[in-house]
């Protein structure tokens, strides 16, 4: 079920401000059971599943529906389209591709070729700002049939598995956050928790951490488990610490961020159920990134928080990769460290 | 029309030095014209019509070819080394989804550029270089020695897709929507039964254009014509170019004029193109040309060439644009020409 959840949610296009589209899927979803949902003010998607019983430590699990993407933010006269990232996106991922825009219509975004270029740019990686879209419109009358300022735009990009064990996709960051809160919800009898858990599906995230710090605030939990995609540089080239994390080596528990310090018990307590369970689990060996941790912790007089992630390469592009595996392991790891917090 | 035969040439790979499956898909489609159309050891489609002995022989020229990469190494972590095969454009590359086409394998392996993530990545302002360019297979080493072999050709993924103004984008288009402009004029010839032919026509769709225009000079040795047309890509404007080097799209076939090229056919083709409205646009190189006219024209004792171009956008990019009314301004006008006493 996990990976058909994550296959669809690929899918789907939602970004920062936009998250209708992941918000509707998982309402959706989540139409026959018995959870309580409401979306707030910014909208992110409060879900609460009321368990057996009330345990000492209120949790909130959290992922962001929001991936990166693209905004039109300007027309000209011969009907190009240039376009702004909504979230961090290196130009190197964005030249030669297509991307579709709100209404449908795909643009492609191409370039000066690579045979007239002069002197520095022959090396150069065109920044974003001088990048357009196009869609083969003459004019901006007629593009504007088709595109309005202000519309998202998402990269095109096939979900598919590839070589042994591997996904392909756009969005995994962090719809595989969303496809485990989804499995644990869904999975009635896998995942009977005694407990009741609250699931917060927040927006805004690539621009900011922004949902989750209205999320927590309507949540008030006492603990918080991130769920998130993050940064693998495991690739040809790179050895060593620099690497941050692997795939293949399980889910990734990391004890410090640019965006948080994580706890210190509640990380401990992950490497410890994972070495009693036989699951794999790694840590980030640099402190880079953050997620919705970095807002959730602060807020609402402090949260006990940590953030359990799969491991996945090209972050921020077109083509984001996890291992299979890696993804079994983190939603077993989730489910049991769940558990644990609730009575520490 | 136009845009099937792109949509199917672009299709199959073919990879300069590696053409078989783009060659043998353009020889099946060139077969309906021209029944003995063939591919030689070399990867060039040839075919021929030969209408009267005592008519001059042309040759209707495009490449079949297109760029690529080819695995040159395996890192002992599994990642795919490459070496670029033509004038491929790394700025495109990072976190494409790319086919390795494993020879020992039974089916294509799918692939992903590796990149740093903006978070992690040190100079965002330099494109890649070719010695960093890797290919991630979700392979171990030990698996990929047991699927392919060094040579294997890699190309980009990316679908056709259709634009607005009948414009179309695809990887590929050069220049096999050069070799859609003679299949389309061959239709046209076909279709008005061959009647008032003035030449013999033969076609040749070459390998290895974009390693030196290789293959062209294989096949205008063998083929021996008098006269020769080409078709390729040109620049077509968009933003960053300007008007004085780039055609723009929907204004026609690019004529070409050049040291190198005939005058007198240019002037030929030109008068045809306003005497039956075919929309076209004049291309001055002083210079080469950049075609496989520069080859063909040096063949045997010489031959006199014209070349006919195709405005593009993006050029050697995935994303490669062009317009559908240009590609057929360009077999229309091929077709007219064959059909006009030769100069």
């Amino acid at each position: 079920m996990l990976f058909d959840l994550l296959k669809e949610m690929s899918a789907l296009n939602s970004v920062a401000g936009d998250e209708n589209e992941v918000r509707d899927y998982i309402i959706k979803k989540l139409k026959n059971t018995e959870c309580e949902i409401k979306t707030d003010n910014i909208g992110n998607l409060l879900v609460y599943k009321k368990g057996k019983k009330a345990f000492k430590n209120k949790i909130m699990l959290a992922a962001h529906m929001d991936e990166v993407g693209f905004m039109a933010n300007y027309i000209d006269s011969d009907g190009y389209i240039s376009i702004s990232p909504v979230g961090g996106i290196s130009p190197a991922v964005v030249m030669g591709r297509q991307i579709r825009f709100k209404s449908g219509i795909i643009g492609v975004i191409g370039g000066k070729p690579v045979h007239l270029l002069e002197g520095d740019e022959k090396t150069e990686q065109p920044k974003i700002s001088k990048l357009y879209a196009d869609i083969g419109a003459n004019s901006r009358e007629e593009c504007e049939i088709y595109v309005n300022l202000g519309d998202p735009a998402y990269f095109v990009s096939e979900y598919f598995e590839f070589g042994n064990g591997f996904i392909k996709g756009k969005a995994l960051d962090d719809r595989f956050g969303c496809a485990v809160m989804l499995s644990l919800l869904l999975n009635e009898n896998e995942y009977n928790f005694d407990l009741d858990l609250h699931y917060a599906f927040t927006v805004q995230e690539e621009v900011g951490t922004r949902g989750a710090a209205a999320a927590v605030y309507n949540v008030k939990p006492d603990m918080a488990l991130v769920l998130e995609a993050t940064t693998a540089c495991d690739v040809a080239g790179v050895s060593g610490e620099k690497k941050v994390c692997v795939l293949g080596g399980g889910p990734v528990v990391s004890f410090m961020d640019r965006g948080a310090v994580y706890d210190r018990e509640l990380y401990d307590l992950a490497f410890k159920i994972a070495a009693e369970s036989g699951i794999k689990c790694q840590t980030k060996t640099q402190i880079a990134g953050g997620n919705d941790a970095g807002a959730i912790h602060k807020a609402v007089g402090g949260v006990r928080t940590i953030a359990v992630s799969a491991p996945c390469r090209y972050l921020h592009s077109p083509s984001c990769v996890l291992s299979a595996e890696d993804c079994k392991q983190t939603l077993a790891l989730t489910e049991k460290l769940i558990v644990k917090m609730a009575v520490l | 029309m136009i845009e099937s035969l792109c949509k199917t040439l672009c299709g199959v790979p073919g990879v300069s030095g590696a053409e078989f499956p783009a060659s043998e898909t353009a020889r099946l489609l060139l077969s309906e014209y021209m029944p003995d159309a063939a591919v030689d050891p070399f990867g060039n489609v040839t075919g021929s019509l030969i209408i009267d002995k005592n008519l001059p022989s042309i040759l209707l020229d495009a490449h079949i070819d297109e760029i690529g990469m080819a695995v040159t190494y395996i890192e002992d972590e599994g990642f795919l080394r490459i070496g670029r095969v033509g004038g491929l454009d790394f700025r495109v590359l990072p976190a494409q989804t790319v086919t390795v086409w494993a020879s020992l394998s039974d089916k294509p392996l799918k692939g992903i550029v590796c990149t740093l993530p903006p978070h992690v990545a040190e100079d965002a302002q330099k494109a890649v270089k070719e010695a960093d360019v890797a290919i991630d297979t979700g392979y171990s080493k030990e698996e990929l020695e047991k699927l392919c072999l060094p040579g294997d050709r890699i190309t980009v993924d990316s679908e056709f897709i259709k634009l607005l103004s009948g414009r179309i984008s695809s990887h590929s288009l050069d220049d096999r929507s050069g070799a859609a402009s003679i299949l389309y004029a061959l239709g046209i010839l076909k279709g008005k039964g061959h009647k008032d032919l003035k030449y013999n026509i033969k076609v040749v769709f070459t390998a290895q254009e974009e390693l030196g225009g290789r293959g062209a000079i294989i096949a205008a040795y063998n083929a021996a014509p008098e006269y020769a047309i080409s078709v390729d890509v040109s620049y077509g404007l968009q933003p960053g170019t300007d008007e004085r080097k780039a055609g723009k799209l929907g204004k026609g076939a690019m004529l070409g004029i050049s040291p190198v090229l005939d005058r007198e056919m240019f002037l030929s083709m030109k008068r045809l193109a306003e005497e039956n409205d075919i929309p076209y646009q004049i291309e001055v190189m002083s210079r080469l040309t950049g075609t496989n006219a520069d080859e063909i024209g040096i063949n045997r004792g010489g031959v006199r060439c014209a070349l006919l171009s195709l405005p593009e956008r993006n050029m050697h990019m995935p994303v490669e644009l062009l317009q559908i009314s240009d590609i057929e301004a360009v077999g229309k006008l091929i077709a007219l020409y064959l059909e006009r006493e030769a100069v």
